[in-house]
């Protein structure tokens, strides 16, 4: 399910790319998919995929259906459908997911919180938590 | 009745060849109609609102880029138009260099273009407008400290490269994609060697306090400057070859 090919597929068609050079600060809305590279501060939202480059670094909290998330993110994470966190990444901030994989070396901080399940199990983990496997 | 702007620089001899051949061309086709001279003219947007107001279908631009942008502000001003009167059609004869519109409008040469006027396949296109000035193609600017507002973010771009705006693709080999129907502006911004960005907006303001932005190729402005667009504001004629769907 992690496997480099299948999520970067959705990415092929991104109506948005920010690259290295480039910050973004303030509330950063899109319909399409999205690949940040770059910095960004303030808020990230669309309808359809984000994608977080390993070099980028994002002050923010991220809404979208899938998520790929390689890089530095201070703020929460949702991904209503998918979320794969790379082997690069590090999360500083809860993340809600409808399904989640995890590659060995990412970091997250914070608490993981399935959407599905939110109201009948109601689990948390929390505290930080290194990722040493991949799942699924 | 088809109205015939000559740009100023047509009077050169070098041209004479050329604009003859349109001339006895355009005969043939029976597509001959009034020539105006933007040389001898001071007021160009009342002139050519004046053969609109007469009825005048069809406005065609004998030039480059540069012929273009001195007549898109006087085709697409609504007030000229009577309250049944049909919008005025833009045409294209390309001459000379600079003319990477006609390029996007699948006008390859000036004889051709007399084959696609009598075609008569229009298009009805957005156009972009930074501050005051109308563009079709594209408005470019040096990234190194360029920044852009848009709606409720702002970006910085600290980085060598270029910007460009684009609202009609003039070159064939670009990477992307831009469609000059769906009401927004494309920003593309190269970067370093490799490093590509893209995004697009309704409305933007673009600032670079040490670079200006280029125009179609021909008016600089300075920054701040706002752009936008206006959709499906213009009627022209172009080619099977056009860039754009």
């Amino acid at each position: 399910m992690f496997s480099k090919g299948n999520n970067l597929e959705k990415f092929k068609d991104a109506e948005t790319v920010i690259g290295a050079s480039i910050k973004v600060k303030g509330n950063f809305q899109g319909q399409g998919s999205i690949i940040i590279q770059g910095a960004l501060e303030g808020s990230l939202k669309t309808d359809a995929n984000i994608l977080i480059g390993d070099r980028a670094r994002v002050v923010a909290n991220i809404e979208s259906k899938d998520a790929v998330i390689n890089g530095e993110v201070r703020g929460n994470v949702k991904a209503k459908n998918y979320l794969a966190v790379g082997g690069t990444a590090k999360i500083f901030g809860d993340v809600q997911y409808g399904e989640i994989s995890i590659a060995k070396g990412a970091s997250v901080n914070g608490q993981l919180l399935m959407l599905a399940e939110e109201h009948k199990r109601g689990e948390k983990v929390k505290g930080e938590e290194t990722a040493t496997e991949t799942s699924k | 009745m088809h109205v015939y702007i000559y740009d100023d620089y047509l009077n050169k001899s070098k041209y004479n060849k050329i604009v003859n051949r349109v001339e006895i061309r355009l005969t043939d086709l029976g597509l001959n109609g009034k020539i105006i001279r933007l040389s001898g003219i001071k007021n160009i947007k009342g002139s050519i609102q004046g053969e609109i107001k007469l009825g005048a279908k069809t406005i065609v631009a004998v030039g480059n880029n540069q012929t273009v942008n001195k007549i898109i502000g006087a085709i697409i001003d609504t007030d000229v138009y009577g309250d049944f009167q049909k919008k005025t059609i833009l045409g294209l004869i390309p001459i000379g260099e600079d003319n990477s519109i006609a390029t996007s409008f699948g006008i390859k040469e000036a004889e051709e273009a007399c084959n696609i006027l009598l075609a008569r396949r229009v298009e009805k296109i957005d156009i972009g407008l930074a501050g005051n000035h109308h563009f079709l193609n594209q408005a470019t600017i040096s990234a190194l400290n360029t920044s852009l507002e848009i709606d409720d973010f702002s970006l910085e771009i600290k980085a060598r490269g270029e910007v460009k705006i684009v609202n009609l693709l003039s070159d064939p080999r670009e990477a992307f994609k831009s469609n000059p129907h769906d009401g927004r502006l494309d920003i593309f911004i190269r970067a370093k060697r490799n490093e590509e960005s893209f995004l697009s907006a309704k409305k933007f303001k673009i600032i670079n306090p040490q670079a200006q932005l280029l125009v179609d190729g021909v008016i600089n402005l300075n920054t701040p400057i706002e752009l936008s667009v206006l959709k499906d504001k213009l009627n022209v004629i172009v080619g099977k070859e056009r860039l754009f769907e």
